[in-house]
């Protein structure tokens, strides 16, 4: 048993006592990974607040708010607005496919009045909460093999294709993967995982060359994947990120070149500095001991969120808890491997560090959630039987 | 107390297959992260060099720095091709706003004529980014200043100073030293696979003829860099001098020629068109080539205007040609020397004569001579140029001798000068006409008619007059066969001197026999050259042969039409070939006045004076011509024996050595100091 407020009769509720089961920790790590990065757009800027430091701050202060409420509402207004947000969601990626705002020849975006947002970035925190009630309702046995995990597959798949059709591939990678990771937390029978996993190892050359051949993706994204495989061959098109970002990278050696003193960004040689590669320019300007750093930050606040996620009493707790960890670190793995050349450049940024404000915001929602669900623990949320209850 | 920990409590089973599953998560993350880690290892700490030089070589450029040229100066160490600053003003496309504005204020300083700021327009719209325009050249000091006071209000507007080519004696050595213009497409190709960057740097200049295209290389050098810290764009953020390369300046060529004689020799050409050779006999080395009229070489550096340039080609005595080298003519009379001394050297008579009744008849064809000039031995015939006697004795000798000591004296032959340009010219014999028309399908046979002229230097024969100016340097000379040389040395290397050759295969007294007529021609009062030949320079005299070459047919009996009167493009070529002094010959020329009528009177003027020149400035031949003082009050003891006391030394102008190099001494001076 434990001495925490929230045990005693009739403390469970108020808001100071809430406030202060807040996992102060994990706040601080927060705060010291978005200073970070705001540290580094000071400098991309060469030494300035503007355009994106200190507007980077600025937001991340009002989401730090935000997630500080966040953490006070109920874990049970958490658990009812699941599946409408899911559904709200999912309407809005049907929107933007027919009348969505094209950047770049992407349609991404929707505007209501002033307000710009991309539907895939509330989707994320849709198909967790959706998929966490759905698996609070079901026993375990159905959870670990049986028709109703078609249901899952749906859900997943539905969203998964919408956002690639978008086509914003990056993304669908994303949600798909943090979909199969929900499941698996959920129970997922062991050997439906590894027949899977084995089957895409037997399938992945051969999508490979159908992907090179021109078939299953758009051309450029194609091309994407073969300049992956040989950035040399197109120093300074398609490949050009890539051998910068290495270039940018390796440079930096042990300690870095110094705070302001990164030559491939001050001198603009790495593109999207400021947004997809900027671990590229931390690792030029603080070295391998800089990049190990944030990536031990990033670890830790991965550790803490799992174990907020274990000592939830309700199964919609802890997986929704370990969903929004999977999504954080699959951004993490996936951008790092994108800047690292260990993977194809998809567009995924870095949580916290890079210049994207949705991506901030989304995921300081996602991290209000974990709070709640640690200041909720020992809350019982309505656990009926069976599915979509 | 604390948290409760993650342990594997099956407080209930979803609980403990969430545990299970969180934790293999949390493995798969760490995996995940570490194999980061590993990846950023190898990045960044084993490779770290490789990318470090690799950012570097993004980062930092080298500028072309033009090294400069080397100079060209001839045997005295008198520049003819130099280098001076030129002042300009560059413009950098894209870091200017608006060409139009910073145009107009910079003519306010400097004029720029609307052709200029068209042809502006067009080179900014042209060349690449980072490549700059040049707006003007060649500012004086005075408006570089200005310009200076006022390029911060005027941003892409680069001041610059560069190296321009500069011929100090723009016209006389037009020909064989060339000039340097802006490199063509075709220049780029001929560069191979790997051109020199520099070919491609706007500004550069590269040899286009005579010495500056032959020894371009070079005269070129190596260029250096200026090291500079780029970003993405190219654009220049800082200079990093620490890292410059020093460029390696172009060799310093020297030539054989002398800019005294050469100017002279351009000077006495005035209006007429034509050429002068000059080669030392001694060392084959050649003192001028001249190819007369020139143009101004340093309009070619700029860049000469089309309305210029289609008037120096249309011009009817051919200025842009360079006939020292690749004008061709039939050597006339002065090819009488040749076939003399194929008739010495086949047995014939010397004295030997002939009647010239101012014709001869052959055949059905009748060849005539100028003059009747009654009965002649050879030497007679040489001196006084009668045609009557060469006709004859050319049909006895026959063509395949005389083009046999012809070539042997340098006609029919290219010489290794180091430029190119030399026509080769045509020595006829037997075999040669049995291959020429053969190939063009005409009669291949030679007829005994075609001998007589053959004989004066008509017919088929062909001569540059380099080739003739060897032919009278190797007559001076009498025995080796003397090449000539242009170049002297490159970057102080000396090149193989031209003398280092082989003997006359001839009988030297038959070389001496056409030597002592044509001292004759010169000195003697029948001789054709007598009245132009004189030197005026007391003892030393010169030795030559007259030549007038029919360049069309005459029309019968109208020779006077073909003289100084009649139209300029049917008169006779004049040919002058000489050598001085005759008892030692140090210096032989060739001159050709093209239709400049008779050979007496036209080219003889001209060699004259280049010989007189050339002999002046040789200190031994000035020391046998200047006087000696008139002798002062001679003390009776000193007088000893027969033998004259020798001139004084102490006077001013008192020569200091006799003629065969002893030291004088002066008999006055006391003989204890």
């Amino acid at each position: 048993m434990t001495s925490s407020a929230l045990t005693r009769p009739g403390q469970r509720d108020r808001v100071p006592v809430k406030f202060g089961e807040i996992d102060w920790t994990l706040s601080a790590l927060i705060c010291l990974i978005a200073a970070a990065g705001g540290l580094m757009l000071y400098s991309i800027a060469g030494g300035s607040w503007k355009p994106w430091a200190g507007s980077q701050m600025l937001l991340f202060g009002l989401c730090f708010l935000l997630m500080m409420a966040l953490a006070l509402i109920n874990l049970r207004v958490w658990f009812a607005l699941a599946y409408p947000v899911y559904g709200i969601a999912l309407v809005l990626l049907v929107l933007v496919m027919v009348v969505g705002h094209s950047a770049l020849g992407a349609a991404r975006w929707l505007q209501i009045g002033h307000l710009k947002f991309q539907p895939s970035e509330v989707m994320k925190m849709g198909l967790v909460m959706a998929l966490a009630r759905f698996y609070h309702g079901l026993p375990a046995d159905r959870a670990r093999l049986s028709w109703w995990l078609l249901i899952p597959l749906a859900m997943i798949g539905a969203p998964v294709l919408l956002i690639a059709k978008q086509p914003d591939l990056g993304t669908a990678i994303l949600l798909a993967s943090t979909g199969l990771a929900m499941m698996m937390l959920a129970g997922l029978s062991w050997r439906l995982i590894l027949g899977a996993v084995a089957a895409a190892a037997i399938a992945a050359p051969g999508l490979i060359w159908a992907i090179l051949h021109g078939h299953l993706v758009k051309g450029y994204q194609a091309q994407r994947l073969l300049t992956f495989l040989h950035p040399e061959d197109d120093p300074s098109g398609a490949g050009y990120h890539i051998l910068q970002a290495k270039i940018a990278l390796g440079s930096g050696g042990f300690l870095g070149k110094g705070y302001g003193l990164g030559s491939q960004s001050q001198l603009d040689f790495l593109p999207e500095k400021q947004t997809d590669f900027i671990f590229a320019t931390l690792a030029e300007e603080f070295g391998f001991v800089g990049c190990a750093s944030v990536l031990l930050l990033y670890a830790a606040v991965i550790v803490i969120c799992l174990r907020v996620a274990s000592i939830s009493h309700s199964h919609f707790g802890r997986l929704a808890a370990a969903g929004v960890t999977a999504t954080f670190a699959l951004y993490i793995l996936i951008n790092g491997a994108m800047v690292m050349g260990l993977a194809p450049v998809v567009g995924v940024p870095m949580p916290l560090l890079s210049k994207a404000g949705t991506v901030m915001t989304t995921v300081m929602i996602g991290f209000g959630l974990i709070q709640a669900v640690r200041v909720h623990r020992y809350e019982e949320v309505t656990s009926g039987s069976g599915a979509f209850m | 107390m604390s948290e409760p920990s993650i342990f594997f409590n099956e407080v209930n089973e979803r609980q403990g297959v969430f545990h299970r599953r969180a934790f293999v998560m949390g493995a798969l993350t760490s995996v995940g992260l570490l194999a980061l880690g590993g990846r950023l290892a190898q990045l960044q700490l084993v490779e770290a060099n490789r990318y470090k030089m690799l950012a570097a070589s993004n980062q930092f450029n080298f500028r072309l720095v033009p090294p400069p040229r080397g100079r060209i100066l001839d045997r005295n160490g008198v520049e003819i091709a130099t280098n001076r600053p030129n002042f300009r003003l560059l413009l950098l496309k894209d870091e200017v706003q608006d060409p139009n504005v910073t145009l107009d204020l910079v003519s306010e300083v400097v004029p720029i004529t609307p052709d200029k700021r068209r042809q502006i327009m067009r080179q900014l719209a042209e060349t690449q980014r980072f490549v700059p325009v040049a707006v003007v050249d060649d500012l004086s000091w005075d408006e570089f200043a200005r310009v200076n006071v006022r390029a911060a209000e005027l941003p892409g507007l680069q001041p610059d100073m560069g190296e321009a080519r500069v011929y100090p004696f723009g016209g006389a050595f037009a020909h064989v030293v060339g000039y340097v213009s802006r490199v063509s497409d075709s220049d780029i190709e001929k560069a191979g696979d790997n051109p020199d960057p520099l070919l491609l740097n706007p500004g550069f200049r590269i040899g286009k003829s005579g010495v500056e295209k032959a020894l371009d290389l070079e005269l070129r050098g190596k260029s250096g860099g200026q090291k500079v810290e780029v970003d993405a764009k190219g654009r220049v953020i800082r200079e990093d001098p620490a890292g410059n390369i020093a460029p390696t300046p172009g060799k310093d060529v020297v030539l054989t020629l002398d800019s005294d004689i050469q100017n002279l020799a351009l000077e006495k050409f005035g209006e007429n068109s034509g050429a002068a050779v000059m080669m030392d006999c001694r060392t084959g080395d050649i003192l001028c080539m001249l190819s007369a009229p020139s143009f101004d070489a340093n309009a070619f550096v700029r860049g000469v205007v089309p309305s210029e340039y289609r008037a120096l080609s249309e011009y009817d005595h051919k200025p842009l040609l360079d006939k020292s080298l690749a004008g061709l003519y039939h050597p006339g009379s002065t090819f009488k020397t040749m076939v003399s001394l194929a008739a010495l050297e086949s047995g014939v008579d010397p004295k030997r004569t002939y009647t010239c009744n101012g014709s001869f008849a052959f055949g059905n064809h009748v060849f005539h001579c100028d003059k009747h000039h009654g009965t002649l031995d050879m030497h007679g015939a040489i001196v006084t140029s009668c045609d009557v006697f060469f006709f004859q004795t050319a049909l006895v000798v026959g063509p395949d001798k005389i083009a046999e000591v012809a070539r042997r004296f340098g006609l029919g032959q290219t010489f290794d000068i180091g430029v190119s340009g030399q026509r080769v010219g045509i020595v006829p014999d037997i075999a040669w006409k049995q291959a020429y028309m053969s190939a063009r399908h005409a009669d291949p046979r030679w007829y005994a008619g075609e001998t007589p002229s053959m004989g004066i230097g008509q017919g088929y024969t062909e001569v540059n007059p380099l080739q003739l100016c060897v032919m009278a340097s190797r007559l001076a000379n009498a025995k080796k066969a003397l090449n000539p040389r242009l170049i002297h040395s490159i970057g102080g290397v000396e090149q193989p001197p031209g003398s280092a050759v082989e003997d006359l295969p001839f009988n030297p007294d038959h070389i001496q026999f056409v030597r002592e007529a044509m001292a004759s021609v010169a000195n003697d009062a029948r001789g054709t050259a007598f009245a132009a030949a004189q030197l005026g320079l007391g003892p030393i005299k010169m030795a030559g042969k007259t030549g007038t070459a029919q360049t069309h047919n005459y029309v019968a009996g109208s020779h006077g039409e073909h003289g100084a009167e009649g139209q300029w493009i049917l008169r006779d070529n004049a040919w002058f070939i000489a050598f001085a002094p005759y008892d030692d010959p140090r210096y032989a020329v060739a001159v050709l006045v093209e239709h400049g009528g008779m050979g007496g009177l036209a080219a003889a003027p001209i060699a004259r004076e280049i010989m007189r020149v050339a002999l002046l400035k040789d200190p031994q031949v000035r020391a046998r011509i200047e006087q000696p003082l008139p002798m002062p009050a001679m003390d009776p003891a000193a007088m000893s024996g027969d033998v004259a006391p020798p001139p004084p030394t102490d006077l001013p102008g008192a020569p200091r050595t006799g003629p065969t190099g002893q030291q004088l001494q002066n008999p006055l001076a006391d003989p204890t100091t």
